[in-house]
Order: structure tokens, then sequence, then C-alpha cells
């Protein structure tokens, strides 16, 4: 990364008839994109971008800028119009960068999450591993009508620059592989399902098991329908579990509160969900997604309880909005979510034998969560089970409820979240949820 | 208000229009890089340029104190061979950086023999014009006004927060097949968001619009509409509640209720789906799918709506096109590779987010054409079933035919009349049932233009929606 063109910039602004505070962030992005349909290349994407992203900071006065026109005269020539049209602004006191005292000063662990020789590796190597993986099901069975296989990966590079006092540097890089398949169904219908997995290094990537669970995960929705309405126990996998954690997190924000449109306002320290959950957020983990030594503003991370057994312990306040609130300052955001304490290999969830019936679900399809009650709808699809085995997998059904109300009614917490998330969250059972169906 | 409205003059992107008048596309250039895409043995290839500026302000707590500028510059190069595609995409505009993006194609694709590009059919006359755009002191005086009428208009209001964005996107293209266009793509939109307390209750709601248009787009009419409808929707948050669902009839209202095409049959209709057998609708071209009664079109020739393209991304002028005809499958929404593989003309729908992108098969303004029944002949024709008003967000599986919209606003309806308002419910269905099920079609054809983004693929661009008050005979609603 040459960082030249920060320093450049920052000399732009200094140059500005007036003293400003800045923040100067310089991203660099490698990326490789391919899909493979049946087998072969269908698109292939590579490239490198680079962008530079200003705030100016002019007596409580705060604009964001953003080019990827990096030419010298054009950097200049938008900086001094990013003055021109900060200048117009309407002070606000609270719109400052951070306290200084609180940005990273370096000396943190080794993240080991950047693959460095990720933008070097042959395409053809990337595209012998989507060959590999579409293999495992090729021909295996008639009713594939067709088979995608996706492979991307991101080298992402930052340079932070910020006037009171911050200089860093930051990288991270990851992989993904991709299974979609599509089967023929029942009338006329054509279930679609996929599995996909990330690791952080090209080497760690599996060549095996990515399309066969994408391809058992497609047939396993053949005959879907709603089941009938009721009251039932409902367990959510863990890759979609997160998904339901989502309006809680949003309502943590800052913003949210300073706006009084969060449930959750005024509500720090009090048990808000079940005893059951705890989450903290860990982004110092060296070799995992997510990891990070400083945030946006250039404050330094810790881990930060977010939950303990159900009594919510922060909120998610930075510079600006600490002022507002008159709060202090935590962090803008989660960097790498953990919900109880996962292990690399998943276990088999023990509630899985019990009478039910229950509904296990793999996935949403819609719905929304009114920021203010807390009340939602989702579409989910998944399966009804009882007695051990599966009565009918199901689609086109809604669970309604308060979020807040479901969660205090948690009771169960897996084990078995991917450890190559950034969000850990496992498998987790809640009791007596509504389901509208049929 | 407009016409006493100073504006800044055309300026179309931060640095000027130097920068792609001086683009090669307008000379010989364009010759030399198509060819060199071509060359790894493609049998089409084309050249997006962009240079798109996007200014916002943010009116919040009463002051305008948040600004945002955002300048996106570059080229994307595309060759295709069959239904394969090697992309590429560059930030600097020079020759040579262009000239190394196209050879990076060569090895992207299968061998084939591959074509030569052909002379350029179509000049580089521009088709759009630069608009003008607010200039910054007048974007902050509308703000400040918007939130003096929020005030001014409930006493219930705490908060305002609103928003404007103006964006410029120039564009230049050029293709192997002698297609070429210069564009300009203004586009305006302004959010407003209420929160109201009452009685210890707090509630937020929103409007917005959105249009191709410049500062023009900004008039006492339309401001007056966003407020009141903002205020109006949190108003109404007060008295509704939810309801126990299960299946019942869904009387859609016209406009926003377009999200019903969208999500139940207009995804299902890009035509990429439909060439990998993806779709539900795939192989039912020319079969009778929904009542006779109904005609539906996907349209990117409406003045200044969201979805309106003069060219689409691949240099295919913008049209019309009947998906729906009497009850029968008449078109699906294709890109050129689609098109080409199917051996029909494409119809205009190749849209991308930006050069970053390959442009894919998405929709323009998709409704419903009027039929023939009052509104209040249709709500009256309901013994029990939900009166839907206006909706977040939608989703449906492509596969499947599942598709889900989130009511935000509406009502029960009892014996024919509307009774009780209700809020914050997901209404399920399936594409195709759910077309067979429209039983009546209202006279009342409505666009919606609120601020829509459609999503696929990771790639966001503007549509809108419309339809008459339809009556779908049976939905899940929960």
């Amino acid at each position: 990364m040459n960082k030249d063109l920060i320093y450049f910039a920052s000399e732009a602004i200094l140059k500005l008839p007036a003293k400003l505070d800045y923040k100067l962030v310089l991203l660099e992005n490698h990326e490789d994109n391919i899909v493979l349909r049946d087998g072969k290349v269908e698109k292939m994407l590579r490239a490198t971008s680079l962008s530079l992203a200003i705030n100016l900071y002019l007596d409580g006065r705060d604009g964001f800028f953003y080019t990827n026109d990096l030419r010298p005269d054009s950097v200049s020539a938008f900086i001094r119009q990013a003055f021109e049209t900060t200048k117009l602004l309407e002070p606000d006191e609270t719109r400052t960068l951070a306290d200084p005292s609180r940005y990273y000063k370096g000396g943190g662990p080794d993240l080991q999450n950047f693959d460095a020789s990720l933008s070097e590796i042959d395409p053809k190597e990337k595209i012998r591993l989507l060959q590999d993986t579409a293999r495992e099901v090729e021909g295996t069975d008639k009713r594939i009508i067709s088979m995608q296989t996706r492979y991307n990966d991101r080298q992402h590079e930052a340079h932070y620059l910020i006037s009171n006092g911050f200089d860093g540097h930051e990288q991270s890089s990851y992989c993904t592989l991709t299974s979609i398949i599509t089967v023929e169904g029942e009338g006329g219908q054509h279930p679609m399902d996929g599995w996909g997995e990330s690791r952080l290094f090209f080497k760690q990537m599996p060549h095996q098991g990515i399309a066969p669970t994408a391809l058992k995960r497609t047939l396993q929705k053949i005959g879907q329908r709603p089941a009938p309405s009721g009251r039932y126990r409902m367990i959510l996998e863990s890759p979609c579990a997160g998904n339901f954690l989502q309006p809680i997190l949003n309502a943590m924000n800052g913003q949210a509160l300073q706006q009084r449109t969060s449930f959750l306002r005024g509500k720090l320290g009090q048990q808000v969900v079940s005893p059951l959950v705890n989450i903290v957020d860990d982004p110092l983990q060296p070799g995992t997604r997510g990891a990070s030594l400083f945030d946006y503003d250039g404050v330094a991370t810790q881990r930060r309880e977010l939950f303990t057994e159900g009594r919510l312990q922060t909120y998610f306040i930075d510079t600006p909005m600490g002022k507002k609130l008159g709060m202090k300052p935590t962090t803008q955001g989660i960097h790498r979510l953990i919900m109880g304490s996962p292990k690399p290999a998943p276990s088999p969830l023990p509630l899985w034998g019990s009478a039910g019936p229950f509904i296990l679900v793999t996935d949403y399809n819609g719905g929304n969560c009114d920021p203010v009650t807390g009340n939602f709808s989702y579409g989910i699809e998944g399966f009804l089970i009882e007695n051990g085995a599966i009565v009918q997998p199901v689609s086109g059904m809604n669970i309604t409820g308060n979020i807040l109300d479901v969660w205090q009614r948690l009771s169960y917490v897996g084990d078995d979240a991917d450890p190559w998330e950034t969000e850990l969250i496992p498998t987790l059972a809640f009791e007596d949820v509504a389901f509208d169906g049929i | 208000m407009t016409s006493n409205c100073p504006t800044d003059p055309p300026r179309p992107s931060l640095k000027g229009r130097e920068h792609l008048r001086r683009s090669p596309l307008l000379g010989r250039g364009r010759g030399r890089l198509l060819s060199a895409a071509l060359s790894g043995g493609a049998d089409y290839a084309d050249i997006f340029i962009e240079d798109t500026n996007i200014s916002s302000m943010v009116l919040q707590d009463g002051k305008v104190s948040q600004a945002q500028q955002v300048c996106l510059y570059g080229a994307g190069i595309r060759a295709v061979r069959g239904t394969e595609t090697g992309y590429a995409y560059t930030m600097d505009l020079s020759d040579e950086a262009l000239m190394k993006a196209a050879k990076s194609l060569t090895p992207t694709l299968s061998k084939g023999e591959g074509v030569k590009p052909q002379p350029f059919t179509t000049t580089f006359e521009e088709t759009g014009k630069p608009a003008h755009s607010l200039p910054p002191p007048q974007t902050r005086k509308l703000l400040l006004g918007i939130e003096e009428k929020a005030y001014a208009l409930d006493a219930s209001v705490i908060k305002v927060k609103a928003y404007i964005s103006q964006r410029m996107q120039e564009v230049q293209f050029a293709a192997s097949d002698g297609t070429a266009f210069h564009d300009f793509r203004p586009r305006t939109s302004l959010s407003v968001n209420i929160v109201m307390e009452r009685g210890g209750q707090t509630q937020m709601g929103f409007a917005s619009r959105m249009m191709q248009m410049g500062a023009d787009f900004f008039t006492d009419k339309l401001i007056e509409e966003v407020v009141s409808e903002a205020i109006q929707r949190t108003d109404f948050l007060f008295s509704a509640s939810q309801i126990e669902g299960g299946e019942m009839p869904v009387v859609m209202a016209a406009g926003s209720s377009g999200i019903l095409l969208h999500e139940a049959i207009g995804h299902a209709f890009e035509a990429d789906f439909i060439r990998t057998g993806d779709s539900i609708f795939t192989g039912q071209l020319g079969k009778e799918i929904c009542h006779p009664s109904i005609s539906i079109v996907d349209d990117g020739t409406l003045p200044n709506d969201a979805g309106m393209l003069r060219f689409d991304d691949e240099g295919i002028p913008g049209q019309k096109t009947v998906l729906v005809e009497n009850g029968r499958l008449n078109s699906y929404l294709y890109d050129r590779i689609s098109a080409k593989h199917f051996g029909v003309k494409p119809t205009g729908n190749g849209r991308r987010e930006s050069f970053r992108c390959m442009p894919i098969p998405r929709m323009r303004s998709t409704y419903m054409l009027p039929g023939e029944a009052k509104e209040e002949d249709i709500i009256r024709s309901v013994k029990r079933g939900i009166y839907a008003q206006s909706f977040t967000n939608g989703q449906v599986q492509i596969g499947a035919g599942d598709f889900t919209f989130f009511m935000k606003t509406g009502y029960l309806i009892e014996d024919g009349k509307l009774t009780r308002p209700l809020r914050d419910l997901n209404i399920i269905g399936n594409g195709p049932e759910a077309l067979r099920r429209i039983s009546m079609v209202g006279d009342n054809l409505r666009i919606d233009h609120s601020a829509s983004m459609c999503g696929k693929e990771g790639q966001k661009v503007t549509v809108s929606q419309g339809l008459p008050t339809v009556l779908i005979d049976k939905l899940i609603v929960g």
C-alpha cells in the first residue's frame, strides 16, 4: 500500500485557509470473484480498488467525503470543495474527534488475519478448488437443475491518519467458498439452498463437504408447505440465529437511544433477556475474523461484555453520541461477537430427541422488527419435528411476538457456532413462540 | 418554490466534464480497447465509464450539521463468450490502465474464434442533460423548513430527521457490436423520519420520494406531501396493533403495494434465473399464469421515474416490456447474455450499481395495468381480511416462488368495512399462486415514487413499482 497519498491529502488540508481537524482513511482492497456453473466458469472478476475517506471537523461542523479519483490534482480539488461544503454546516459541539487518550498506542498482538499471498495465487488454483467442490455432487442426483459454486476472496488494507494524534495501519483477509443448488421439487417448485464456509487464509479452505451439504439442505426442502398455526418450541439453527439477535444489537446503538427510537433506552444494567444470554465482543483473538486492534475512530478495542446472564452491560456509544447523551463513549459497534462458549467442532443438539412438536428454523424469508416497540414478524422456513423425526419441511410461515419477550423464553444455548464467522452464535431454543401458518 | 429557487449551474460532477470529454471512448482508443478485450476469444465486449458525484445533507436535532460528498470514478470492461463473462475494473482512466484492464480479460474465457469490433452505429450524442443541483445553502434552508413544517403540523412531534441526496452520474459506454452512448443521469431524493411521543408512548414513522431529476424535484407540493405522509404514518401507529395471523384475503391498496409484483413475480422473471432453470416461472412463456384481466409491465420509459433508463447499462435503448398480457406470460426481463441465450432481443434490463459491477437483469418500474373495479367495491366484497397500505421491505425465494413483504400500516376488514388499524405484519405467499388468486383489479393504478432500492447479488439499483387496488383471495398474514 502506497501511503504517500494520505500524507499528500493531509498537507492539502493544512493548506486550507482555516485550522481543521481531520480523519483520513486510505483504503485498498483486492478482490477475486469467480462463479462456476455446471462445471464451467460463468463469471470472473479480479480487481484492486483504492479510495480515500475524509472527515473534516471545523468548529463543530463535520463533513464526510469519499473519492476514488486519486490523481493529485483531483484530490486537492476535492479537499477544497469538501472544505467549502463543511463551512456551510451549522456547528454542533458534539461532533469532534475521539479523545486521543483512547487511541490505540501500539503494542497489541499480531492478529494473524492477513493472507499476503492471496492476490498472488494463480486464479487457476482457485478455479480448481471450485471444480473440486462441484465435482463432489455432479451427477449424484437427477433432481439437480443447476449448481452454482462461488469463490470470493478479499485483501483489505487501511491506513488511518487522524489530526489529533493517530497514525495506524490495519489489514485483514478472508476467502469464502459457497455452493448453491436448485433441484426439481413438487408442483413445479424449484427448491434452492446452499452452504458456504469462510477462512482467513487460502490454505485453510476446506476441499470437501460444502457441495454435499448444500445438496442435502436443498433436497430436504422438497415438499415445503406451511404447518398449522400454533405456539411451538422454536429451535434456531446456528447459521441463522444471528439474525434474531440483530434487532437487540440495533437497539444498543447510541443513535437509536438519542433519537428515542430504541426499546432498550434506560435499560442499562437491567436483566432484559433470559439469564442464559452471555455475549461478549472480543476483537483481540489472533487468527479470527473480525479481529481488530482499533476501531474506525482509531480508538483501541477491548474485550467487552454486552450481556451477562441476561443483563444489558453496555451500549454502542461513539464520541458525538457520548456527548449528546452525557455518557462515556464505548465503541462504535461489534467486531467479533461471541455467545456462549463456542467449540471448534459442532456437537449434536440434545433437544433433537425431545418429544416436540417443535419447529427447527433454518432460514428467514423477510419480515421486520419495529425498533421502538420490539414487536416483530419474520417469515421462516425449516422443519416441523415430532418424536425426533421430521414431520414435514415448512415454509410460508411467520413467527411473531416481541423480541425481548421471546428472548426471555430462551431455554437452550448450543455450542456449535462456526468459529470462522464474525458473529459466533450457536443453535438456540426458545419456548412458546407464536407461528402463523395454515 | 422551484421557479424561485436559485440553483447551481449544470455541474455534472466535481471534476467537471473535461475528464470524460477526453475519455478514450470518444476517439479511436475505443476500438483498440475493445479489440484487446475481445482478443481472448470473446464474442462480445463492452466498456462502461462512470463519473458520479453524490452530495447529501442531513438535518438532525434542529441542525444541518452533517454533509457527505462521494465521488465514484472509473471504468468497467467486460468480455463475454456465450454465457461466460470476464470482468475487470479500474479507477485509472489513462490509456495504459484501461488497456491493462482489457488485456487482463484474455485468459478468463474458454477459447473461441472471437470477433472483431464493429463500426459504431450510434454516435456519442448526449442522450440526457446535466441537471441543475440545489446548492448547499439552499439545501440547508430547505431542510430547516421541513423541520419547521413538521413541528407545526403536530404538537406530538419530538424529533425530525430529514435527508436530501443529490446524485449526478455521467456515463459513457461503447460495445463491440457498435453500440455507444453518453448519458447524464441525475437522481434526487428526500427522506423524512418523524418521532412522536404521546401519553408515554413513542412511535417512529417515515416517508420518502426519489426521482431522476435535479433541483426541479423540490416543489412545495412534494415537500408538503412527504412531511404530511411521515406524520400521518407515525400518528397512525399509536392506534394500530398486530393481529393473530393465519390465512385470509388481502386487499392491496393502490401504489406502494406494487411490492407484490416486485417480489411475487418480478425477480422470478429476470432471465438469468430462467436461463439457469432456477426460477419457478422457467418454461412458462406463452402460458396462462393468471386471470385474463391481468396485464403487468416493466417500464423504463416513465419520465423522471427512478426506474427510467434512456439506455440500460449495456447500451440497449429504454423500453417498456409487457411481462404478462391478458393473463399470459409474454416476456421475461432480458439482459444481453440471456437474450442471446434464448435467441430474443434484449429488453433493456441490463443494469449495474456502478462500474465495479457486471450488469445483470434487473427491474425498472414494474406495475399492473388498471382494471375496472372500484376500490370501495373490492373492500366491500371481503368478509374478514386485511387492507394493506404501506410497506417497508420484501423478499423472494426465486426457486420456490415464496415471497414476503412487511406491511407497516393497514386495516382489518370486517363485513366489507375498514375497522381496526393494523401494523407490523409480514405477509407471505407463493408467486404463481398469489397471481392466480387475484380476483379483482381496481381502476386506480398509482405508481409509488418512494425511495426504493432493490438488491441482487450485492448490487443495489433504484426501482419503482405500482398497482391498482387488487384483491388476493388468500395469503398468510402474521
